[in-house]
């Protein structure tokens, strides 16, 4: 059977553990948009799902508490062996990680209860809030903690939070990133011949008349040239430019359908690589599993 | 959870007694058939049209996600006739599933790349 298979182009132009921008080429929307759906709300990681409080005489009430303690990003890269409650669970599976918290205080000043006051599951001592750091070998050059309530004194806080696998479409503190977006690669192309007739002036006033500046002028051939076409932001005020000069003709932007950059930026909770790894993995394995359950030919197939 | 709001779960579970994937085959129109797909939404139906589109004997392909709180696509496809739509499903299905291995394999040596030249 002849394969209907498109050949994609990749290109990474940047890499860093929270940042990455690549550019796909020769596919289709439908698959940027796909990867970009997976990256966002299919890409599972680990955070707090069910709080039990103990004891909680602090200003914010638990139900308060327990939705800021879900939105602490946890370091989640113990995910992959991790299953979540709504999988098939064996024995030697483990689907919970808890952490708990215990803050007394006894100062006369306001004090902080932050992210760093966790004391970690001694199982899972890899699952670990973002930036988190002992609170008892604090140094000074580490990140700010995330800070959960203020407390004065004899107020205590007391609770046990225990963190699961989960995706963003269950909830929003489960997605793995903070943007993922792909641009439509921009193609400019200006008309030489109408744009020498016209004026030094006209041309200057032309470059600036979108505030993206994909174009800038040359002043030493004189020409209007195309410098920074990814900076286009599709706002129309070069094609505007041109009508009002009476030369509709004078620019062309469109939008390449088979090229796309994408810009994936982390929380920190996985590594974006990861996060781009896993979201082609489980866009596959859902394809896969359709496969699977693609119900068998029937026999008269093919009589119709 | 609210009163009168399904549980979040619902989404993306598939629940007891329901399958995957449906066919029902179209009583007007011959070479033509309806998949309903539970709990899919546009990320998958949309790639599978598209996919399907660039099939020679697939002569319709389109999708439809009826209501934000139905968790369930339905995928419409009408072959020529050499071709059930199920196998044209079924093809489209592998194609993807190559392309995907493909961004896969071309995302890691491209990472693997800009981690040797750093060292």
């Amino acid at each position: 059977m002849l394969s209907n298979r498109r050949l994609p182009d990749l290109k990474i132009r940047d890499l860093r553990d929270d940042y990455c921008e690549f550019e796909l080429s020769n596919t289709d929307v439908s698959m940027a948009n796909a990867l970009r759906r997976v990256m966002l709300v299919e890409v599972p990681t680990i955070a707090v799902d069910l709080v039990e409080i103990e004891q909680n005489t602090t200003v914010l009430n638990d139900e308060f508490i327990a939705h800021r303690l879900g939105l602490i990003p946890l370091v989640s890269t113990a995910v992959h062996h991790m299953k979540g409650p709504f999988d098939d669970i064996g024995e030697k599976d483990f689907t919970d990680v808890e952490l708990s918290l215990h803050v007394l205080c006894t100062s006369d000043d306001t004090q902080d209860v932050t992210s760093n006051d966790f004391i970690l599951d001694h199982q899972h001592p890899e699952v670990y809030p973002v930036g988190y750091s002992d609170s008892r070998m604090q140094s000074e050059d580490a990140e700010r903690p995330i800070l959960i309530v203020k407390m004065r004194k004899n107020q205590e806080l007391k609770l046990k939070a225990i963190a699961r696998k989960g995706i963003g479409k269950d909830h929003a503190k489960w997605i793995p990133v903070a943007t993922v977006t792909f641009q439509h690669k921009p193609q400019i192309s200006i008309n030489r011949a109408l744009m020498d007739t016209l004026d030094e002036k006209v041309k200057e006033a032309f470059v600036d008349a979108s505030p993206s500046h994909a174009l800038s002028y040359n002043s030493v051939t004189k020409q209007v040239e195309v410098t920074e076409t990814e900076a286009y932001m599709y706002d129309g005020e070069y094609e505007k430019m041109a009508q009002e000069l009476h030369h509709p003709d004078l620019i062309t932007i469109t939008q390449s359908d088979n090229e796309f950059i994408f810009r994936v930026e982390g929380t920190g909770v996985l590594s974006v690589e990861d996060v781009i790894i896993t979201a082609v993995d489980v866009l596959t394995a859902k394809l896969r599993n359709l496969q699977q359950a693609l119900p068998p030919p029937e026999q008269n197939e093919g009589e119709n | 959870m609210g009163i009168n709001a399904p549980d979040r779960y619902e989404r993306f579970v598939v629940p007891e007694g329901l399958q995957k994937i449906s066919i029902e085959k179209d009583t007007k129109v011959t070479n033509a058939a309806t998949f309903t797909l539970q709990r899919e939404d546009h990320t998958v139906g949309n790639l599978v049209r598209m996919q399907l589109h660039r099939d020679k004997e697939v002569i319709f392909a389109g999708y439809k996600f009826p209501h934000p709180l139905e968790y369930h696509i339905f995928i419409k496809v009408q072959t020529m006739g050499k071709k059930s739509p199920r196998e044209a499903f079924d093809d489209s299905l592998s194609d993807l599933i190559m392309e995907l291995d493909d961004i896969r394999s071309k995302f890691q040596s491209e990472a693997q790349q800009r981690r040797d030249m750093q060292h």
